[in-house]
């Protein structure tokens, strides 16, 4: 895992840029000869064949994470404090209920780039069709946060500072084998 | 074009420069172009459409199709559905 910061002015070509710097550090320290992330035509990184990686950014910060020998990896980070209405539209009642605090460990931002970071470990999966990143389920099994999707699942990490909410999802061939961790 | 769908449409761009800082994102989308593909956040979108149901009275159902929330042409759409 790498990060870049994103310089002045903050836009669109700087993060993608330092996107993709914080990608070619990830695969440097993951042993991979091939360091460069062309962009397939959905806008999707290309990462080299057995380095599994992806990328997130703000205006301010990038981050990549690559696992080698992954099936798909998802990274999020998310700035944006949600509404009560916002979390209500992407947030199910009982994810509200059971992972939200003071029931749960969670706030509806690191949520919400679970579910981004989940769809994106999950979205090119071939039998999954075409879905949307709120439709993904959240659940938690033995203090694990787990991802679920018609039957596909996918374990989270996440990591919550006071402006930054960040997640991970790793899929490694089809079943999960680690457990979500929540840390400040 | 039906005159819903145009109301729509431009009521869509106004919706979009409140939930993302300003016209010049929206100045710059043409109706049929993808939202994201343009560089509209997740963040945004999803503001966008919990604006869309208060500003047009109506709640996304929660199988919505992708291809729905694409682009303005095609929110647009959606909404006119609604109305007919």
């Amino acid at each position: 895992m790498e990060t870049s910061p994103v310089p002045p002015p903050h836009g669109p070509a700087e993060q993608f840029t330092a996107g993709r710097r914080a990608a070619a550090a990830a695969l440097a320290a993951a042993g991979s000869i091939e360091r460069t992330v062309p962009r397939a035509r959905d806008g999707r990184p290309l990462f080299p064949q057995g380095f599994a990686g992806s990328i997130s950014h703000t205006g301010r910060l990038a981050i990549a994470a690559v696992v080698p020998g992954a099936e798909t990896v998802g990274v999020d980070i998310e700035p944006t404090v949600m509404t009560p209405r916002v979390a209500a539209f992407f947030l199910r009642e009982q994810e509200r209920r059971l992972l939200l605090a003071p029931i749960g460990h969670y706030t509806a931002r690191d949520l919400f780039a679970a579910k981004e970071a989940a769809f994106k470990a999950m979205n090119h999966i071939g039998t999954l069709g075409e879905f949307l990143f709120w439709q993904i389920d959240l659940s938690q099994s033995d203090g694990a946060l787990i991802a679920t999707y018609r039957g596909e699942s996918v374990p989270l990490w996440i990591r919550s500072e006071a402006d930054l909410s960040f997640a991970v999802a790793i899929r490694r061939g089809g079943s999960w084998d680690g457990r979500s961790r929540r840390t400040h | 074009m039906p005159d819903t769908v145009v109301k729509a449409r431009q009521q869509i761009r106004e919706l979009l420069v409140d939930v993302f800082g300003g016209p010049s994102f929206v100045d710059g989308v043409h109706d049929a172009v993808s939202l994201r593909e343009a560089g509209l956040p997740s963040t945004a979108l999803v503001a966008l459409l919990v604006a869309m149901e208060d500003a047009f009275g109506f709640e996304w159902d929660d199988d919505v199709p992708p291809e729905a929330l694409r682009s303005i042409e095609s929110l647009a759409g959606h909404v006119a559905a609604l109305r007919d």
